[in-house]
């Protein structure tokens, strides 16, 4: 064990936990700090369901040494909207029915959410791009592209 | 026909606002007080004997808390899949695992498992138990395990190394029907292994309180069964063991019909050792390697037919490999064949098919249950047929499809089918007049279309046991409590359950609640798996809501002093017949006993509260079966100097009866496209000389991603099955069933040859289109 | 497992770490293999110096006919930066394949090279662009190219313990020059590719001759294989169907490409190889004439 202190900006708050210089964000988020929405679904970057935003991009949070981290600003599904006010993704991934098992949903979600940060208008290519590195088994990805869609045209309106 | 008001509505998802925000909880979310951490010892070697193992160093590591191997946990016999608790009482379920066993029969195999106060710390532990194995001859492909001088992987009666019994499907007489036919085709086809990969690997959390009850949350399909499974395992009564979901699972897809491979057995073993909750979550390597696959395997066909197109006689038979343990290798041959000969109207058909015991890993359950393997060979003879005799696909499909009341080999009968508008819709929307005419002569890159169609089950039953049950609470103020055994893995339950219940009872959907995928809160139910959830719950949903429904009308009828029938009840609002809702204004209860025209439903339940009565409505129901059916178009390219085949476009026209939730229904089929043309283009798992298998992650076990994923179209075509709840039918399952074909079809329409073997990879390809070339040549 | 995680400011202050530990720590970018590999116990190291925030190791500039990208420039940057897709278009092409969007986002591109393996697509790319490494250990700098720093497959022979690859430096594409990249892959995201194939061709002025052609192929030995018989059957020849066509059958026979019970046969490779080889010729060609080298 060699113990430091991780300070870094999580959903919006300052954010200080000691963690072992070997922890995965992923595992910091889920096991230390009790953010189960962020999901672990291969640990090796594979499936993309552990995906966090760090300083404005999306990574899998199973590759990031927790240290890694370290003054950045991240953000996980529970930061991105509240019940009041939800993000436009998540509105639109409900009603264009792209959840199904939701396990992939979160990671998915903050995929599309860099995306549109960065792109406020994907086109296709764009969109795949974007998600490719999120598997879903579930759905085929038919509906998760057009709430991506949908979302984005909401947040043109 | 009654007006629906909740039913047939793509209403957003019961379980959408908790998955889209993260607050969902699955079993790899869990954390109880004390819990520890397990981690499985596998076995590196196929087919082995363990001569000594030595734990001690392992349990003295800090942190470690037990160490279970076949030493130290129960020797009974079971089985991981559900198969166990539901066979039919002509045949014997096999029972042919224990938790952990001297013997390991596949690499990936148990050998042992450690709780510790950390998966790092178990993870050290594993390196430390010293393992001496006597290694035994291994046998890894189905038709070389049925040979005389193969190891006996385990005792069968049916054959060498054959699980359970041979299935054996006659109807008429072959023979005849292939003499009498004017042109047969015949080949034999090659299956690979697909897998599952849902995208939460198997888990479970087990805690065992101080008097011996067990609680287990996990990743099952089928908390009832696997209750049965748990208890027969470790000798104890089944009222002392609850299953449960937490309540979501991340997916199934058939993996977990019965126990999570054996997540739910090793973390009760370390809760009991240790006195502490255990949680077990599979690595994604171990979820591939040691939880099951689909049956790889072979499969022959052979289909006569007269020159005018009609179809004279089949002949289906298959050889699945079964894997080191029986998981659903008796059933799946038998719905391969069963499923396969339903189709089409055939007078003389035969079947005969069983799974093999090899020293692989399991296979078990994955959606289509043996019918995509058979449909891949019977779909591509019948286009055989049609090129051989100059016919349109389209046309001799429909010229021989099965038509409402057809004698067929299933014991139940065929009483809707929208095959012929299914084919129709689907051709319609890949344009498939292009078909021949699509590609440049010369052309290294070649297109085409392909068809393929089938049938499935809308639950299990005749292959197993199944029933279903389900209550319905009213509550004090008017509002439902549904109790149903079948979880939510993803496929909508939560949602269209409730659907129906509010339909048949006549109140809004946010007045019903559910509890679901808890043996403890629910009554039994065989889990979700065959396409059955929304059929098989359903109609016992129905039944409940119905009960409830009736009892209250007759309460209502004594309140209002109209006879029931002369009552209308919707929308939460029970009136007298032809009464405008616009009349019914207040509450409609009279404290001075007026009579009244109408009452609320919240107000009618806390009158009868007042007076001593709760209205509860139960569902029994053995539902018989109903057949859906789906016509998938697909159009292809081929690249004729790589081999790379890529699936543009697949159009998937289902006839479900009826679509309860479309939306719902749609993402059914969507992701059952794309497993689909997975499974035929890349999907495989492969091994090396010595069984271990080669594709053990995402990375190198190539399903599809978003960038792959050809333009798909879902289209719903609804009849209505007079068995079905609001007539609907089975879906889940059957996006998967025609894919393979319509691929290779397609495939064939482009290059002119036929592939007999799964998946089409661009090695693959090429080494065809090089011989054909040569053979011009 | 690691037990330091440093996040140095500067290339000193990373080089000062790397002294301090002797040879027990190790530079990564993104960190995205070896992470993995310590973590599946194909690797150990003590420490890890990570060089993702050093502030002088973040541009991507034009300098003196070179495109000069920092140690710390991911593939996602790369991708994305008009610069690279106007001075380099197949590197930014390349640099789209690798993975997923979220590696790419962390992944370095000297990463990609310093990692050793044979099929990393940027590496491929900046083979084929001529493209140099900038080392420092301490001691000095000195420069290598791209292609010669592979020892054996996932071998480099760069010692992430002992020195730091500051910065990439590709030359510019130039008037009358066009490039290719192809990738034949079984998945078109989280895959290794079956083989990938980038060219750079230079034509003459009437843009008829190739005056210099670059074939990189891959993996079909240790690094990024350079086919100096392709390119010499083509160094003043006619821009034909012909030529081409020699140049890619002799380029196999550079090749020597591992069967892979994943991602194809021996067999298999050196059958399509050819036919990437062409197919990349062709579409440089067509670049080199269509454009005055520069894209976009």
């Amino acid at each position: 064990m060699n113990l430091t202190t991780l300070q870094f900006v999580l959903n919006g708050e300052e954010t200080a936990i000691v963690v072992d210089t070997s922890d995965m964000l992923v595992d910091v988020l889920r096991e230390r700090m009790l953010l189960t929405g962020t999901k672990k679904g291969c640990g090796k970057g594979e499936c993309g369901a552990c995906t966090v935003i760090m300083n404005g991009a999306a990574v899998n949070s199973c590759m990031i040494p927790a240290l890694k981290a370290m003054g950045s600003v991240v953000e996980t599904i529970e930061g991105i909207g509240t019940l009041e006010k939800l993000h436009p993704l998540q509105e639109s991934f409900m009603d264009e029915g792209a959840i199904q098992c939701g396990f992939c949903t979160p990671g998915m979600i903050m995929s599309a959410k860099a995306l549109l940060d960065s792109q406020p208008h994907p086109d296709g290519k764009q969109i795949r791009e974007a998600i490719a590195g999120n598997i879903c088994r579930c759905t085929g990805y038919v509906k998760i592209k057009k709430a991506i869609l949908s979302a984005s045209e909401k947040l043109k309106g | 026909m009654k007006t629906l008001n909740i039913v047939g509505k793509s209403l957003r998802r019961a379980d959408a606002l908790e998955k889209a925000t993260g607050t969902a909880t699955f079993s790899t979310d869990l954390n109880l007080p004390g819990m520890l951490y397990a981690k499985t010892l596998r076995s590196p070697h196929a087919h082995a004997r363990i001569i000594e193992i030595d734990t001690t160093e392992a349990e003295k590591l800090l942190g470690v808390k037990a160490v279970a191997t076949w030493k130290n946990t129960p020797r009974l016999l079971f089985n991981t899949s559900a198969t166990m608790t539901f066979t039919l009482p002509n045949q014997e379920p096999v029972l042919d695992q224990y938790i952990f066993d001297n013997v390991v029969r596949y690499v990936g195999d148990e050998v042992a498992a450690v709780a510790a106060i950390s998966e790092r710390v178990a993870e050290a532990a594993l390196k430390l138990i010293k393992v001496e194995y006597e290694l035994l001859p291994a046998v890894f492909d189905p038709l070389e395990a049925m040979e005389e001088s193969a190891p006996d992987i385990h005792p069968c009666h049916a054959g060498k190394n054959i699980p359970g019994e041979i299935i054996k499907i006659p109807m008429g007489d072959v023979e005849k029907g292939f003499a009498e036919s004017d042109i047969i085709y015949e080949n034999r086809f090659t299956l690979p292994i697909q897998k599952h990969v849902q995208l939460e690997t198997q888990a479970a959390v087990a805690q065992v309180s101080p008097d011996g009850n067990i609680t287990v949350w996990s990743t099952t399909q089928t908390p009832h069964p696997s209750r049965i499974i748990l208890a027969a395992a470790f000798g104890v009564s089944q009222s002392k063991v609850r299953v449960l979901n937490p309540p979501y699972i991340g997916g199934g897809f058939g993996v977990r019909i019965g126990l999570s491979a054996k997540a739910e057995p090793i973390a009760v073993t370390l809760a009991k050792l240790t006195g502490k909750p255990v949680k077990v979550v599979y690595s994604r390597e171990e979820d591939f390697i040691a939880s099951d696959t689909r049956h790889a395997g072979y499969v022959w066909v052979k289909l006569g037919a007269k020159r005018d197109g009609t179809f004279q006689a089949i002949e289906l038979k298959g050889v699945l490999n079964g894997g080191a343990y029986c998981s659903f290798s008796c059933e799946t041959p038998g719905v391969m064949g069963a499923m396969g000969l339903s189709v089409y109207r055939i007078p003389n058909v035969s079947y005969y098919g069983h799974s093999v015991y090899t020293n692989i890993t399991p296979a078990g359950a994955m959606r289509g249950f043996g019918n995509p393997q058979g449909m891949f060979a019977i779909e591509q003879a019948v286009d055989e047929i049609a090129a051989q005799l100059g016919l349109d696909p389209l046309e001799l499909r429909k010229q021989n499809i099965i038509r409402v009341g057809d004698p067929w080999i299933l014991p139940y009968s065929c009483r809707s089918t929208g095959l012929e508008e299914c084919i129709s819709k689907a051709a319609e929307e890949l344009n498939w007049q292009r078909r021949g005419t699509m590609n440049e002569p010369g052309s290294k890159i070649l297109r085409g279309i392909g068809i393929g169609v089938g049938t499935h089950v809308s639950n299990s039953w005749p292959f197993c046991v199944d029933y279903d049950n389900a209550y319905i609470t009213v509550l004090q103020d008017g509002s439902i409590m549904v109790a149903t055994g079948v979880p939510e893995m993803g496929t909508g339950t939560i949602t269209t359950l409730p659907q129906l219940a509010a339909e048949t009872i006549g109140i809004p959907l946010d007045q019903v609640g559910i509890t679901f995928g808890d043996t403890l809160t629910t009554p039994f139910d065989i889990g979700s798996h065959a396409s059955r959830t929304l059929y098989a719950a359903g109609t016992a949903v129905v039944a409940a809501a119905n009960d409830v429904r009736r009892q209250i009308l007759e309460y209502a009828g004594d309140l209002l002093k109209t006879a029931p029938e002369h009552l209308e009840f919707a929308n939460g609002l029970i009136k007298k017949q032809g009464l405008r809702d616009s009349e019914c204004v207040g509450s409609g209860v009279c404290q001075l006993n007026e009579v009244q025209n109408f009452i609320t439903m919240k107000d009618l339940a806390y009158h009868a509260h007042l007076r001593n009565k709760q209205f509860i409505g139960i569902g029994r129901t053995t539902p018989p079966n109903a057949p859906p059916w789906h016509a998938h178009v697909t159009e292809v390219e081929v690249d004729t100097e790589t081999g790379m085949v890529t699936v543009i476009k697949v159009a998937a026209a289902h006839d479900v009866g009826k679509a309860i939730n479309p939306l719902i229904v749609e993402g059914q089929i969507e992701g059952g496209v794309l497993m689909g043309v997975g499974y035929s283009i890349s999907e495989e798992i492969k091994r090396d000389a010595k069984g271990k298998p080669l594709h053990t992650s995402i990375h190198k076990y190539l399903l599809p991603t978003a960038a792959d994923a050809p333009e798909i179209k879902a289209i719903i075509v609804e009849t209505n099955d007079p068995t079905g709840p609001f007539g609907a039918k089975g879906v889940g399952e059957c996006g998967m069933v025609p894919t393979p074909a319509a691929i290779a079809n397609a495939v064939y329409d482009a290059t002119g040859i036929r592939f007999t073997e799964l998946p089409l990879t661009p090695e693959r390809v090429l080494k065809k289109l090089q011989e054909k070339n040569k053979n011009i040549i | 497992m690691f037990q330091g995680y440093y996040l140095p400011q500067s290339v000193k202050e990373a080089l000062d770490i790397l002294a301090n530990h002797k040879g027990q720590a190790s530079i990564i970018g993104g960190g995205t293999d070896i992470v993995l590999d310590i973590q599946e116990g194909k690797k150990k190291c003590a420490a890890f110096i990570d060089v993702s925030q050093i502030p002088e190791l973040q541009a991507i500039e034009e300098v003196d006919g070179y495109l000069r990208l920092g140690a710390a420039v991911t593939h996602a940057q790369a991708n994305r930066s008009a610069l690279v897709q106007k001075t380099a278009p197949i590197l930014a092409e390349a640099c789209s394949k690798v993975g997923s969007l979220q590696i790419r986002n962390i992944a370095t591109l000297v990463g990609n090279v310093v990692n050793g393996q044979p099929a990393a697509d940027a590496a491929v790319a900046l083979a084929a662009l001529g493209a140099k490494a900038l080392i420092e250990d301490g001691k000095g700098q000195r420069e290598a190219m791209v292609e010669e720093l592979y020892a054996d497959v996932g071998k480099s022979l760069i010692d992430p313990t002992k020195e730091i690859v500051t910065a990439l430096l590709v030359p510019v594409q130039k008037k009358g020059q066009g490039s290719a990249f192809i990738r034949l892959d079984q998945r078109k995201a989280l895959a290794l590719p079956m083989l990938n194939v980038a060219v750079v061709v230079q034509l003459d002025e009437k843009g008829e001759c190739f005056e210099w052609v670059r074939i990189i192929m891959a993996p079909v030995g240790p690094g990024p294989v350079r086919s100096l018989k392709g390119e010499g059957l083509l160094a003043g020849a006619a821009t034909s169907r012909e030529a081409i066509f020699q140049a890619a059958n002799a380029a196999v026979t550079e090749a020597n490409p591992r069967s892979s019970a994943l991602r194809g046969s021996r067999e298999y490779r050196l059958d399509v190889l050819p036919i990437l080889v062409k197919r990349a010729l062709e579409v440089a060609v067509t670049r080199a004439k269509k454009t005055d080298g520069r894209e976009g």
